[in-house]
C-alpha cells in the first residue's frame, strides 16, 4: 500500500505539472493571437513553473517543469514552429536565461514550502510531547502511565497502540493495555510471554519486530521498564519525523516511569524503616514485659528458699518455682537472640578480644549456676587476640557449657580447650563433656531449629532446641564453623567451633 | 554494724521486684523507701536523706540515665543500676555517667546485698577520708607507700603500668570499672577507645597474679563492660 501511495502522489504531481504547462501554452497562443510580445508568453510559462513547484513535493517537479517549459516555448512559439530547432540564435540566450530563472524560482518556492512543512511538523511534535508529559505528571501508577501513553500515541500516530509494563525485575507483566478507538481501552493477556522475554533478552536496540507488530522498548535507568507495541504496517509507513517523535515520546514515558519507580522505592524504604522500628519496639516490650515479672518471680522464690529449712517441703516447692522461672527466662532470652540473628540484622560489634577473658566470663557464668561441676580450661600460654563480638561468643560458650553441664554427671570432667591453627589462621574452641554423647539419629539435626532429641522421652523441658541453633548462627556470622562429634576416648560429645584470626574485609 | 544506719532508695516500677528488693533490704536491717517513677525519686531525694540508690533504668516516665545525670549534679551517693536490658552499651554508659555498679535482671538477693555492701563500704571510707597505704585481697597485697606488690607474701615484680592498674583496681575494689574509664585513667584522655592495649596489659598482669588466667581469682572480666576486682 505504501508503494501504491507513492505512485499515486507521483501521478498527481505529474498531472498538476502537465495541467499548468498546458494552460501556459494555451495562454501563449492567445497572446500571439492578439499580438502581445513573446516576453509575456515567457512570463506565462514562468508562472506555470512556479505554480508547479508550489503544488508538488520536492525539487524534482519544479526543475522538470522548468526544462519542459523551455522546450515547449521552443516547440510552440519560435520559428520554425513545431520543431525543437531555432533559426534565430538570440533565442538560445532566452532559453538558457529562462531555464535558469525558472529553476531558481521553483527551487526557492519548494524550499519555502519544505520549511513550512517542517515547522508544522515540529509544532505538532512539540504539542504532542507537551500533551504527553503534561498528562504523565498526573499518573499515579505504572499502569496509569501506560494508559496515558497508549492514548496519546494512538492519537498522534493514528494506529492501535499497546503498552506492556515490566515489573521491578525487568520481566514483562502478564497483561498489556491496548487502545482500540479514541475512547476505548482494553487490557489483554500477553499471548507469548516466554517468546517475548526471549526476544527482549540481550537486546540493546530500541525496537524489535514481530510478525504483526513492532515493539519499541522503554529503557529506564537500570533496566527495561516496558514496551510500546505498534502495528508493523504503521511503523513501516512512518516518516523520519514521526519516528523521531515516537522516540521522544518513549523517552518521556521512560522518564515518567523511572520517576514513579524511584518514588515507589523511597516509599518502600520508608515503610520498611517504620516496620523495623515497630518490630524493635515490640521486641523490647516483650523482653521487658516478660523478663521483669520473671525476675520478680525468681527473686521471690529465692527469698522463700532462704526463709525455709532445706528439709521443709516448702523449700523444695520454692525451688521448683525458681527453676521453672529460670528456665522460662532463658527461653525468652534465646527467642530474643534468635529473632535478632534470624533477621540477619545482627550487627556484630567486632573487636580484638582476649580469648582467655571470654572463656573466663563464660566459665564464671556457669559456675554461678552450677557450682558443683568442675570445668577444666586449657588455653595456649600466649595471649590470643581474636576479632569477635565478645558478648555473642560468650553466649556461644555459655550455651555449649550449659549443654555439657546438663548432660554430664557432677563428678565427670567438662573440658574447654583452645588452640591456634596456624595453617588456616583460625582459632579452634572445643567444649567436651562426659555425658552420654549424641545418638547417630540426632547428630545431623542437632543445629536445627526446634529440634529436640529423639532418644529422650518426656523430659523435653531441657530440649527446646534453641541453644545450638543460636551457637550455629553466631559462629557463622563471624565467618567461622561449628561441628560436633562423639568423643573417641570414651563417653561424651565434643563441640568444636572455629573463628578466623583476621577480619574479613566483607565480614 | 554500719548497715543499720544506711538509708536506701529503691526506684523500680515493677511492684513484684520492688517488693522482693525491699524484703531483702529489710531482712538485712537497712532503712529504705521506694519510688516507682523517676520524678518521684528526684523529689524524694531533695526532701529525705538517702545514702544509696538502687535505680531501674527502664522507668515509665523518663530514662534512668537522666536520673543519674541529675543526681550527679549535686550528690556523690552510690548509685546501683538495676536493668533488664541486655545492652551492654547502656550499662557502660550508665557507669560512665557516674553510676557505681550494675545488676542485670534476674539477680539474686545475695548478689544484690553483696553489691550494696561494697558500695556502702566505699562510701564510708570516703566519708572518713581514710587514706589506705595498704590493701589486701586474698593472697594479693599492695603497699602504696613502698610501691610494692606481694603475692603469697612474696614480692612481685610489676611494670609501672601494671602497678598503676593494680592501684586503680584496689582503690575501687568490688566496683565495675568500664574499659573507657580504665583507659582514661592509665593512658590519659587522648587514647580513644582502643581496647587492644588494655587487653594486652591485662593479660600480662593476669599471668603474674592469677594461677589460671582463664579462671581468674582476682580480676574478673565483665564482657562488654569492663573489669572488676573481687572484693571479699
Amino acid at each position: 500500500m505504501a508503494i501504491h501511495q507513492k505512485n499515486y502522489s507521483d501521478f498527481v504531481n505529474l498531472l498538476f505539472m502537465g495541467a499548468y504547462l498546458a494552460s501556459a501554452s494555451l495562454v501563449g497562443y492567445l497572446f500571439r493571437y492578439i499580438h502581445f510580445t513573446e516576453t509575456n508568453i515567457i512570463m506565462a510559462y514562468l508562472l506555470a513553473v512556479l505554480l508547479t513547484a508550489r503544488q508538488t513535493n520536492g525539487y524534482v517537479y519544479g526543475i522538470l517543469a522548468a526544462i519542459i517549459a523551455t522546450l515547449a516555448f521552443n516547440y510552440f512559439f519560435t520559428a520554425p514552429y513545431y520543431t525543437l530547432a531555432v533559426y534565430d540564435p538570440n533565442y538560445l540566450i532566452t532559453f538558457v536565461v529562462f531555464t535558469i530563472t525558472a529553476m531558481i524560482t521553483s527551487a526557492l518556492t519548494s524550499h519555502v514550502k519544505q520549511s513550512a512543512i517542517k515547522a508544522n511538523e515540529k509544532e505538532a511534535e512539540t504539542k504532542a510531547l507537551y500533551m504527553l508529559t503534561d498528562h504523565l505528571t498526573d499518573a499515579e501508577s505504572m499502569h496509569d502511565i501506560a494508559e496515558i501513553a497508549v492514548k496519546i500515541i494512538t492519537d498522534v500516530m493514528q494506529c492501535q497502540t499497546g503498552c506492556l509494563c515490566f515489573d521491578e525485575n525487568g520481566l514483562p507483566e502478564g497483561k498489556f493495555v491496548q487502545q482500540l478507538s479514541p475512547e476505548e481501552q482494553i487490557h489483554r493477556d500477553v499471548t507469548d510471554p516466554e517468546e517475548l522475554k526471549h526476544r527482549i533478552e540481550g537486546l540493546r536496540t530500541d525496537s524489535v519486530s514481530g510478525t504483526e507488530f513492532n515493539d519499541w522498548l522503554i529503557f529506564g535507568r537500570d533496566n527495561v521498564l516496558g514496551l510500546i507495541r505498534i502495528p508493523l504496517k504503521r511503523t513501516t509507513a512512518m516518516t523520519e519525523a514521526q519516528i523521531r517523535l515516537l522516540r521522544s515520546m518513549i523517552e518521556s514515558i521512560a522518564l515518567a516511569m523511572d520517576r514513579h519507580r524511584s518514588s515507589q522505592q523511597r516509599q518502600k524504604y520508608r515503610e520498611a524503616t517504620v516496620q523495623e522500628r515497630y518490630r524493635g519496639n515490640l521486641l523490647r516490650a516483650i523482653s521487658h514485659d516478660l523478663r521483669t515479672p520473671l525476675s520478680g518471680i525468681m527473686g521471690t522464690a529465692e527469698m522463700l528458699m532462704d526463709m525455709t529449712n532445706s528439709n521443709d517441703p516448702r523449700h523444695d516447692l520454692s525451688k521448683v518455682i525458681y527453676n521453672d522461672a529460670d528456665w522460662l527466662y532463658s527461653l525468652v532470652e534465646n527467642i530474643l537472640s534468635l529473632t535478632r540473628l534470624q533477621e540477619g540484622k545482627l550487627i556484630l560489634n567486632k573487636q580484638l578480644e582476649a580469648v582467655e577473658e571470654v572463656i573466663g566470663g563464660a566459665v564464671h557464668h556457669i559456675k554461678q549456676h552450677s557450682p558443683e561441676h568442675e570445668i577444666t580450661v586449657k588455653i595456649p600460654e600466649e595471649l590470643l587476640l581474636v576479632p569477635m563480638d565478645a558478648k555473642l561468643i560468650e553466649q556461644v560458650l555459655i550455651n555449649l557449657l550449659d549443654n555439657a553441664v546438663k548432660h554430664t554427671p557432677k563428678e565427670n570432667e567438662i573440658r574447654i580447650q583452645v588452640s591456634k591453627n596456624t595453617a588456616t589462621n583460625d582459632v579452634m574452641f572445643s567444649v567436651a563433656d562426659r555425658g552420654e554423647g549424641i545418638t547417630q539419629i540426632d547428630l545431623p539435626y542437632i543445629f536445627q531449629m526446634f529440634y529436640t532429641s529423639q532418644s529422650k522421652q518426656a523430659d523435653a523441658k531441657h530440649g527446646i532446641g534453641l541453644g545450638l541453633p543460636i551457637c550455629d548462627a553466631i559462629v557463622k556470622a563471624h565467618g567461622g564453623n561449628i561441628e560436633v562429634h562423639n568423643r573417641s576416648d570414651g563417653n561424651g560429645a565434643e563441640f568444636i567451633f572455629s573463628l578466623p584470626m583476621e577480619v574479613n574485609q566483607d565480614g | 554494724m554500719d548497715n543499720l544506719g544506711a538509708r536506701i532508695l529503691v526506684v523500680e516500677d515493677d511492684s513484684q521486684i520492688r517488693n522482693f528488693i525491699c524484703y531483702a533490704l529489710r531482712s538485712e536491717g537497712y532503712k529504705y523507701s521506694s519510688e516507682r517513677t523517676a520524678q518521684g525519686a528526684l523529689s524524694l531525694l531533695v526532701s529525705e536523706p538517702v545514702d544509696l540508690m538502687l535505680l531501674d533504668l527502664g522507668l515509665p516516665d523518663f530514662d534512668g540515665m537522666e536520673v543519674i545525670k541529675k543526681v550527679r549534679e549535686w550528690s556523690e551517693m552510690p548509685i546501683i543500676v538495676v536493668s533488664a536490658r541486655d545492652q551492654d552499651k547502656e550499662k557502660a554508659a550508665a557507669l560512665d555517667l557516674g553510676a557505681d555498679d550494675y545488676l542485670t535482671k534476674p539477680f539474686s538477693a545475695t548478689e544484690l546485698l553483696a553489691r550494696i555492701r561494697v558500695a556502702l563500704r566505699h562510701l564510708y571510707q570516703q566519708n572518713k577520708n581514710q587514706q589506705h597505704t595498704c590493701y589486701q585481697i586474698g593472697d594479693l597485697r599492695i603497699e602504696l607507700d613502698k610501691h610494692l606488690v606481694f603475692l603469697k607474701q612474696i614480692e612481685m615484680h610489676t611494670t609501672p603500668m601494671e602497678y598503676n592498674l593494680l592501684v586503680l583496681f584496689f582503690k575501687n575494689s568490688g566496683k565495675v570499672l568500664t574499659t573507657s574509664f580504665i583507659i582514661k585513667e592509665i593512658w590519659g584522655t587522648d587514647y580513644g577507645s582502643d581496647t587492644q592495649a588494655l587487653r594486652t596489659l591485662m593479660a600480662g598482669l593476669r599471668r603474674k597474679i592469677e594461677t589460671d588466667p582463664a579462671k581468674p581469682r582476682y580480676i574478673m572480666t565483665e564482657i562488654g563492660v569492663g573489669y572488676r576486682l573481687v572484693d571479699e
